[in-house]
């Protein structure tokens, strides 16, 4: 007993031994954690298919569910007693994090595609259809994990041809995962949990948001976050209910409403996805579409920015931050040139509705569509894919792309080093961005970082470019794999017609891969590439 | 009355001496005990070694008995915690110098008075003003506020090409718009005189003006002198003074800094805005010339080093800078400075002094002029006393002295001969420091 007891404080004492597997172990324990989470917020669309009707789509949820939970409450038991996530690991956790929530996220498309019956499949189709349901596409794993991944990174390219035809229940969870996933899966977790220690918690919350701390804890921050977020969201409903209302009197209300709480999500996570077979080109009516500007341009928005708003009540900031104030100005110039670049084509007939909702749709990332891209000329093409999809609007939003705010800082680095050779040698030669005055070192740095983001950001969209063009149809261009790649990597979702459930499987994994690498900024990703290849070790490059 | 210093440094000794003339109650405290023996040997004063934040030190040197209380060590935290402790021990009146500006602003200091605190001082804001009034009216060598916006004190170099050389006062009065300026001493060859009206104003004689606030370029017109407009500014020193120049007078004028400290001058370059920051060291020749010395309309230099101030000022005269300004802290220089060509010398721990000065000596002598060798005195006229029966020019008013201009209801009057004083009128009285004594007892008749 005596010597049980001793040998017992012995092993105590020693710190847990970080063998091979030790942080496999924990990263399967952080794993298990969201999965939970996900697991849980599947009851959402559990009830909605309930309330339709919907008893397949609900068995469907049910069983995901239940498995999604069992799957990561074992995970999280059987490694429990691992360590705690150190530094280095944060990004791993998220890079792996964001790929098991898309996997897992693909459980109820591909459960309900095999146990609903076709009769009832039918019946989701508009009376008189000659398709057949989309919902049968999900059969294919591929195909579902590429719905998940471009739900949850808020992209909104889209394997069900027709959306209506998959049932309620389905199309509402594909706008609730935009909604998870636009103010990031992690921070909800973090708000939800609120376990992790500060540290790692704060660089987490950093991989998927701005980084920018509100409250002084980090989990205060990411609470505050939520409810801001979940505020936005609540209004755009609100505004899109009334809105459809006034401008279409005759459409059901119950349809309104249910257009309006997904179009409410899609539009604040600024994802696109959308509930009509015409995404919102289905209302037809040009005030519609102008309707819808408003959603997409909050949710292009920083969080930080309402917050400083609604808590602070700094309405100044309106024009004194520097990217609200840059948003709004984009947009303006920018779909204003494209309307008059579409305009000078003369392929499109109304080219001011198209190019200002084309433009800003794309700027904020949502990609809602009103025009079929594919017919487009060469140049309005390239203007929305440099000028829009590539930029993106604002850091600490819910958008994709390279973001204003790095855009902004390069261009000021370019007019800084230019000035810098008309002062004097000794003179420092501050730079004024954002409101904050940067010495050199930190505008080097500043800089450094934002180009080699900037730069890998677009190797990424010029690669998948590359190998849309080979495994593409035969009838689209250059210009068409340019969009389409810059679409996905920006978490866009505007398409030109190549995403289609017929496309290449190789076409479908570099999609999915870039939805991944574009909600997660890259570098989370390659830093779990290295960890594969090199494990976690330092190394000497 | 009893007044506790804490702190023995320059503002603390400066202000000592002052004081210890009228009071010779005076304690100083400090934790060094060699600046205190010095203190003792040269004043004669009590002192009390120790941390004046304690309250064993304070009650040691009495402060349930003092009437000032005055807190003026180097550190901030320090000063306000002395005066705050010192208040609940029973002194009546506490004075604590403070760095962060913030504290300044009206609402803050009216917080720090409820605690305790009743006058805050900062001698960097206080040279600022100074340098602030300078700027802008350039011909001025030196201007202070007598009382708030009514009435000024200023000093000017007469040239040669001014109209008034070699007249009378007299004889240049109807160059004088009604009653908004007077001369009220003029500084010759080291020597102070006290004008009547056949003084003859010569060449290089330094005039002090008492003037309204309308009447400021009136004086500028009536020595001749063209008033440049100042727009680019070269401030040499990045220490708390520089900075709380740059700070202050960035809204008006485009200012470069210079400092050698490139710690420093990056945190400059953070905090102040539209501020160009230079590094190097101010008496460079060299880097002057690269930064354009002789674009500059005007140079401050406030660096911690008296002579490089007086040096890089003269560099830049000699390079066609029209104005400059220099931080001389020590008082031995001032003549030698200012007769090699400086145009005004600013001095923190005498701005600080006689500020203090003011609230301590209410209704005494108001303030010392650098390098001239006469007060003022500020009187309040009582109601039945017999000087409000004539005019001044009829009344027996001693020699070496004039008054020098009168508040009345809160605005400001000029008091040529034929001005007649009535009770309540704060007077302001210019005199030479043998006739203060008489002067005080004129007005106390």
């Amino acid at each position: 007993m005596l010597v049980h007891s001793s040998g017992n404080k012995i092993t105590s004492m020693i710190p847990v031994r970080h063998n091979k597997y030790a942080t496999l172990r924990m990263l399967l324990r952080q794993i298990g954690g969201l999965q939970i989470l996900i697991g849980f917020s599947l009851s959402v669309p559990l009830i909605v298919s309930l309330i339709y009707g919907e008893i397949f789509s609900a068995i469907g949820f049910f069983a995901s569910a239940s498995l999604i939970i069992l799957v990561g409450f074992l995970l999280y038991k059987r490694f429990q007693t691992s360590f705690e996530p150190l530094h280095r690991h944060a990004l791993i956790i998220a890079a792996l994090g964001w790929l098991s929530i898309a996997i897992a996220g693909s459980l109820p498309y591909i459960i309900i595609a095999y146990i609903t019956p076709a009769e009832t499949a039918r019946q989701y189709c508009q009376t008189g259809a000659d398709y057949v349901s989309s919902l049968f596409y999900f059969k294919n794993p591929l195909h579902a994990i590429f719905e998940s991944m471009s739900g949850f990174t808020t992209t909104g390219l889209s394997m069900a041809v027709h959306e209506p035809s998959i049932g309620k229940g389905l199309l509402f969870y594909r706008s609730f995962t935009q909604l998870l996933g636009g103010a990031g899966f992690i921070v909800l977790s973090l708000a939800v949990l609120g376990q992790s220690n500060g540290r790692v918690a704060l660089l987490l919350y950093g991989t998927e948001s701005t980084g920018e701390r509100l409250k002084p804890s980090i989990i205060e921050t990411a609470r505050s976050i939520w409810k801001i977020y979940l505020g936005i969201t609540l209004f755009s409903f609100i505004y899109l209910v009334v809105g459809t209302y006034l401008i279409l009197p005759d459409y059901s209300l119950s349809e309104n409403i249910f257009d309006s709480i997904n179009h409410a999500m899609a539009g604040q996570s600024t994802g696109g996805f959308s509930t009509l077979d015409d995404s919102i080109a289905g209302y037809n009516s040009f005030k519609m579409d102008m309707l819808y500007l408003l959603p997409m341009i909050l949710g292009s928005l920083s969080l930080p920015f309402y917050f400083k708003v609604v808590h602070e009540k700094q309405i100044s900031q309106f024009w004194k931050n520097l990217q609200t104030r840059s948003i709004f100005i984009a947009c303006i110039f920018g779909s204003l040139l494209l309307s008059m670049m579409l305009m000078k084509s003369g392929i499109i007939s109304e080219p001011f509705r198209i190019g200002i909702f084309q433009f800003v749709s794309a700027l904020t990332t949502t990609g809602w569509q009103t025009s079929d891209v594919h017919i487009w000329d060469s140049a309005s093409v390239v203007f929305i894919v440099m000028a829009a999809m590539i930029v993106g609007g604002a850091a600490g939003a819910t958008v994709g792309g390279i973001k204003i705010i790095r855009v902004l800082l390069i261009f000021k680095g370019l007019f800084w080093h230019i000035n810098k050779y008309f002062s004097t040698e000794n003179s420092i030669k501050v730079v004024r961005f954002n409101e904050k005055r940067l010495l050199p070192d930190e505008m080097n740095r500043e800089l450094a970082a934002a180009a080699t983001f900037s730069f890998i950001y677009l190797l990424f969209v010029l690669i998948s470019a590359l190998i849309t063009f080979y495994f593409m149809g035969n009838n689209f261009s250059i210009t068409d794999a340019l969009f389409e790649s810059a679409s996905a990597q920006g978490t866009v979702g505007l398409s030109c017609g190549i995403t289609n459930p017929a496309m290449s499987p190789v076409l479908e994994i570099t999609y999915i891969i870039q939805m991944w690498t574009g909600r997660l900024e890259i570098i989370p990703v390659l830093v779990l590439l290295r960890t594969i290849l090199f494990g976690t070790k330092p190394k000497i490059v | 009355m009893k007044i506790i210093i804490a702190g023995d440094g320059e503002v603390g000794f400066y202000l000592a001496k002052l004081l210890i003339v009228e009071y010779p109650d005076i304690t100083l405290i400090d934790t060094q005990q060699d600046k205190l023996e010095f203190a003792e040997k040269n004043l004669g004063i009590a002192t009390v070694f120790g941390d004046s934040t304690s309250f064993t030190t304070l009650k040691q040197a009495g402060v349930e008995y003092a009437n000032f209380l005055i807190a003026v060590t180097s550190v901030e935290s320090t000063n306000i915690t002395t005066c705050l402790i010192g208040k609940k021990l029973g002194a009546k009146f506490t004075i604590a110098r403070i760095d962060n500006i913030e504290y300044l602003a009206e609402k803050n200091s009216n917080d720090l008075r409820d605690l305790g605190i009743d006058i805050l001082i900062s001698p960097e804001s206080l040279v600022t003003r100074e340098v602030k009034y300078i700027l802008k009216s350039p011909a001025l060598l030196e201007t202070f506020s007598l009382h708030d916006r009514a009435l000024y004190l200023m000093g000017l170099l007469l040239e040669e090409d001014a109209p008034i050389v070699n007249k009378t006062i007299v004889e240049t009065t109807h160059l004088i718009p009604y009653n908004s300026f007077m001369i009220v001493a003029v500084h010759r060859n080291g020597k102070t005189l006290i004008p009547t009206g056949k003084l003859q104003l010569k060449v290089d004689d330094l005039l002090y003006f008492v003037s309204t606030d309308e009447g400021k370029d009136n004086v500028v017109d009536y020595t001749g002198k063209k008033s440049p407009q100042i727009k680019n500014i070269l401030v040499v020193g990045g220490s708390r003074t520089g900075k709380h120049i740059a700070l202050k007078l960035s809204k008006r004028y485009n200012i470069k800094l210079i400092d050698k400290d490139i710690e420093k001058c990056n945190y400059l370059a953070k905090t102040i805005p539209n501020v160009q920051i230079v590094c190097g060291d101010g008496t460079n020749i060299k880097l002057l010339e690269e930064e354009g010395i002789e674009t500059f309309d005007a140079i401050v230099s406030v660096t911690g080093n008296s002579e490089t101030n007086i040096f890089t000022c003269l560099i830049a005269k000699e390079s066609g800078v029209g104005k400059a300004i220099a931080m001389v802290e020590n008082t031995g220089l001032f003549d030698y400075s200012q007769r090699m060509g400086i145009d005004t010398l600013i001095n923190k721990k005498m701005a600080a002094a006689n500020f203090i000065f003011r609230y301590i000596i209410k209704g005494r002598v108001l303030t010392h002029l650098y390098g001239v060798d006469a007060k003022i005195q500020e009187f309040v006229i009582d109601r039945n006393s017999e000087i409000t029966q004539k005019p001044i020019n009829e009344l027996n008013f001693p020699k070496d002295a004039i008054v020098s201009g009168v508040i009345r209801n809160g605005a400001g009057y000029i008091t040529l001969g034929s001005f007649q004083l009535m009770p309540d009128d704060k007077v302001f009285v210019f005199s030479l420091p043998q006739s203060s004594s008489n002067v005080s007892s004129f007005f106390r008749q």
